[in-house]
Parts: structure tokens; C-alpha cells; sequence
């Protein structure tokens, strides 16, 4: 198998990553870099390993108790599984938005502030300006600007989503992970999910894990397409949708499937 | 889901080779009514453009709807702009062979020139090129198309060949400078046919490949 690593700088570096939950190989040998300031979408079949692998990327797997793993993964060289390294630092600076929308049962503001705050940030002043900074980021300040206070549970699910990005970026990440972010959305909350990644990709490397691969073609650069656990293609998103190198991929993103 | 589009996509295949051939026949047919001054055979190659532009017509439209619904990546969609191009093409071959045949009506009657020169030859490698094409477009193998471009040269330089032929003819002889003008043009639609088939020639090795190519 050959893979084309990304001409960009990579900010996160897999390399030769075997994980097992109990006595199952989940990930065979996989090794992918994540360039910084570009969106890399990871596609393939349900189980193939890509949530696995992008939980991976900042040690979500550590809760998992059966789950053991081989291999380093790098983050700004340096790998986050080493011993001296404190996971909720790696989930600080590597942050994550799930399928479905979890926003604490809180305010809008104390949602987003709610990191910093843990963070040791005190300051009134300085919370009020992160919150506005990360909800303007998120693209959700202006429809939530007159009712910071209120409940976040009254957003609808795009919003809920979008206030989920803001209290990822209130920490100040430098990657954002996103396993299956639009799969609970209607069409037009998806839109704006997909407009966000597009404008989050200036400042922060992304990585998203899709079913939809319209969606993985729209809104990412890299593409890697997974199966089995392992990592059967790796390319620029165009290569991998025009032409793709491998039967299996282009079996599957066609339709032609099992 | 994915299986009907398939199917969709194979019996597309099927029509579109049935209009590259279409438009061929047109072609062919029209050199068939020049060289034996067929006046009958030629007004029925001209009567076939209705039905050519309503094949192009329907082809073109399936294949958009096919994208507008299907969204249809890698291989698929390199077969349908692939098929697309081989319908634009076809129809330009059918309509040549339709000039061709109103040129006939200016030519009947009248003596040949040097027996039509080498357009008859030039015809019959132009065809050649349009058939393989086809050929590779329909079973998806490159075989066939491989030396298009050799065989490109071989018809431009026909087409130069008539071209200086034709000049000597028109200065020898003034009354043989309205066959001979026909004779230009005729040459100059079959090397256009020739270039079409070299077009459909780099889609097809794009359908098959993934790669572009550009055949000179």
C-alpha cells in the first residue's frame, strides 16, 4: 500500500498504531499525518476503526478500559501517549465534538465559559470576551447574543452543535476533532456546520469522521478511507473522489459495495 | 440504490455507443454517396440529422439528471463526463457527414478530379479512428486507441497533401475551382472528424485511467 503524506506541515503524526479493545484488533498498523489548517476527513464502512482512530488523537480510548495500543501518535512530535504527558492537557489543546449535540444543562454562557473557567480563568471581563470571541467563531453569536443567559437546551440541534464547536474553542485548541458532527442535523444546520469547518480551517487543523462522503468531498482537503482497521487509501480529497488508487475505495464511495 | 444506478449507467454506455455509431454511419455513408455520386443515398443521410440531434438531445439530458441525482464519484462520474464528450462528438461526425452529403449534391454530375484525390483513403482512416474509439469506449480498453495520435498525423497530412493538390488542379484548370473548393472542405471536415476522435480518445483514457492526456 502506498500512502502520499500531505505536502503541508503535519501537526499530528500516527505511526505504526495497532489498538486492540480486549482481545479485537480495531486499528491494523495505521499510520496517517493530520496537516495543520486543513480538514482531513477519515471515511469507510460503520466499523471500520475511523471513530476508533479519531479518539485516538487525543487519548479518548484511555476511558475505555479493554483498550490497549501500540504504536506513538505525535503531536507536535511529541507522543501523547508517553508517560509524562497529562491527558486533560492533550484534550485542552486537541478538542472534540461528538455526534449528537451534549451541551451541559446550563446557561449559553456558562457552557462556553465553563473550560476557561476550569482553566483557572476568574476574571468577569475576561470570561464575558471568550465567550464572545468562541461563539463568534462558532457562528452562533449573533443568534445568541440577546439571551446568553438562557438555557443552551432551547438551541435547536444545529445550535446545540455550534455552542458544542464554542466550548471547544473557549480552551483555545489548536486541532479539532469531529466524529460524525451533521449526522443528527437537518440539511441547513449541516450547511452551517460545513460553512464553520471551511472558516475554522484558517486557524485550526480539523479532523472529521463521516458517513456521508458528499459531506467528506464538500468540506475536507485530505481524505483517508479506512476498512477493517486499517488505512486502505490516503490522499488529497480530490484524488481520492476523482481517482482513487485502490479497488476497495473506489468500490465503496461508488456504491459497489459487499 | 447504488445497483440501479449502475444499471442506469451500463445501458447509457449502450445508447451512447449506439449514437457514436450513429453519427459514423452518417459520416461514412455520405462518402459512400460521393464517391458513387448517389444523389438518393445522400438526401438520406442528410434526413438522419433530425433523429441525431434528438439522440444528442436525450443523451445529454440523462446524463445531467444522472449527476443531479446520483452525485456520482470516481469511476462513475469519469464514465459519464467521458460519455458526455462522445455524445458532443458523435453529434459534430453526424453533422460533417451531413455536409459532406450537401457537397455531393454540388459534385454529382460533374467529372471527377483526379479520382476525389486522397479523400477517399483520408475517409476510410478517419472512420477507422471513430470505430476503435468507440470500440475502446465500449469495452473500456485502451488497446484499440493507443496509437491515435500517429494515426492523427498520418490524417493532417492528408488533408495538407489535398490541400496542395487542389491549388495545382485550380491553377491548371479555373473550372475545376468549385469541385476543388468542395474538395478543401470535405477534407478539412474529415480531419475535424479526426480530431473528434482523438477527443473522445483522451476522455476515454480518463474514464479508464483517472489521468488526463492530451493526444497532438
Amino acid at each position: 500500500m502506498v500512502i502520499h503524506m500531505t505536502e503541508c506541515k503535519e501537526i499530528i503524526q500516527v505511526d505504526h498504531v495497532n489498538l486492540w479493545y480486549g482481545d479485537s484488533l480495531a486499528l491494523r498498523d495505521v499510520t496517517i499525518g493530520m496537516p495543520d489548517r486543513q480538514v482531513t476527513a477519515l471515511i469507510g464502512p460503520s466499523g471500520c476503526g475511523k471513530s476508533t482512530l479519531i479518539r485516538c488523537l487525543n487519548r479518548m480510548n484511555d476511558l475505555v478500559d479493554t483498550c490497549r495500543i501500540q504504536g506513538t501518535v505525535n503531536f507536535h512530535s511529541k507522543n501523547i501517549y508517553a508517560s509524562d504527558v497529562d491527558p486533560v492537557d492533550i484534550r485542552r489543546k486537541i478538542g472534540m465534538v461528538f455526534q449528537r449535540p451534549n451541551p451541559f444543562p446550563k446557561s449559553i454562557y456558562e457552557n462556553v465559559s465553563y473550560g476557561p473557567r476550569v482553566h483557572g480563568i476568574k476574571e468577569r471581563k475576561q470570561l464575558d470576551a471568550i465567550v464572545e470571541k468562541s461563539l463568534k467563531r462558532a457562528a452562533l453569536w449573533d443568534e445568541v447574543k440577546d439571551r446568553l443567559h438562557d438555557s443552551a437546551m432551547g438551541l435547536s440541534g444545529g445550535q446545540q452543535q455550534r455552542l458544542c464547536i464554542a466550548r471547544t474553542l473557549a480552551v483555545e485548541p489548536e486541532v479539532i476533532l469531529m466524529d460524525e458532527p451533521c449526522s443528527a442535523l437537518d440539511p441547513i444546520a449541516t450547511a452551517k456546520i460545513e460553512n464553520l469547518i471551511e472558516e475554522l480551517k484558517t486557524e485550526y487543523c480539523v479532523v472529521i469522521v463521516t458517513h456521508n462522503m458528499q459531506q467528506a468531498s464538500r468540506v475536507s482537503d485530505y481524505t483517508g478511507f479506512m476498512y477493517m482497521g486499517e488505512l486502505a487509501e490516503f490522499g488529497t480529497t480530490r484524488q481520492i473522489f476523482e481517482a482513487p488508487r485502490e479497488t476497495l475505495t473506489e468500490n465503496y464511495i461508488t456504491g459497489r459495495f459487499g | 440504490m447504488a445497483d440501479k444506478f449502475h444499471d442506469e449507467i451500463l445501458n447509457l454506455k449502450c445508447d451512447v455507443v449506439n449514437m457514436a455509431r450513429f453519427g459514423r454511419t452518417m459520416l461514412n455513408d455520405s462518402m459512400i454517396a460521393l464517391q458513387l455520386q448517389d444523389l438518393e443515398m445522400a438526401r438520406g443521410v442528410k434526413g438522419r440529422k433530425v433523429t441525431l440531434q434528438e439522440q444528442h438531445d436525450s443523451l445529454e439530458d440523462r446524463i445531467f439528471t444522472m449527476i443531479a441525482l446520483y452525485q456520482p464519484v470516481a469511476r462513475d462520474l469519469r464514465t459519464l463526463v467521458c460519455s458526455l464528450m462522445i455524445v458532443q462528438s458523435s453529434e459534430r461526425i453526424g453533422r460533417y457527414g451531413k455536409d459532406i452529403a450537401n457537397a455531393t449534391r454540388h459534385l454529382a454530375d460533374t467529372d471527377t478530379t483526379g479520382n476525389f484525390i486522397s479523400i477517399p483513403h483520408m475517409s476510410e482512416l478517419v472512420v477507422g479512428m471513430i470505430d476503435d474509439a468507440t470500440l475502446a469506449y465500449e469495452q473500456e480498453n485502451l488497446n484499440t486507441i493507443e496509437d491515435m495520435s500517429k494515426r492523427d498525423d498520418v490524417v493532417d497530412s492528408l488533408r495538407t497533401s489535398i490541400f496542395r493538390e487542389c491549388l495545382t488542379y485550380m491553377m491548371e484548370d479555373p473550372r475545376t475551382i468549385t469541385r476543388c473548393t468542395h474538395y478543401v472542405m470535405i477534407s478539412r471536415f474529415l480531419e475535424r472528424s479526426g480530431d473528434h476522435a482523438c477527443k473522445m480518445a483522451e476522455k476515454i483514457h480518463y474514464m479508464v485511467t483517472g489521468e488526463r492526456t492530451e493526444i497532438k
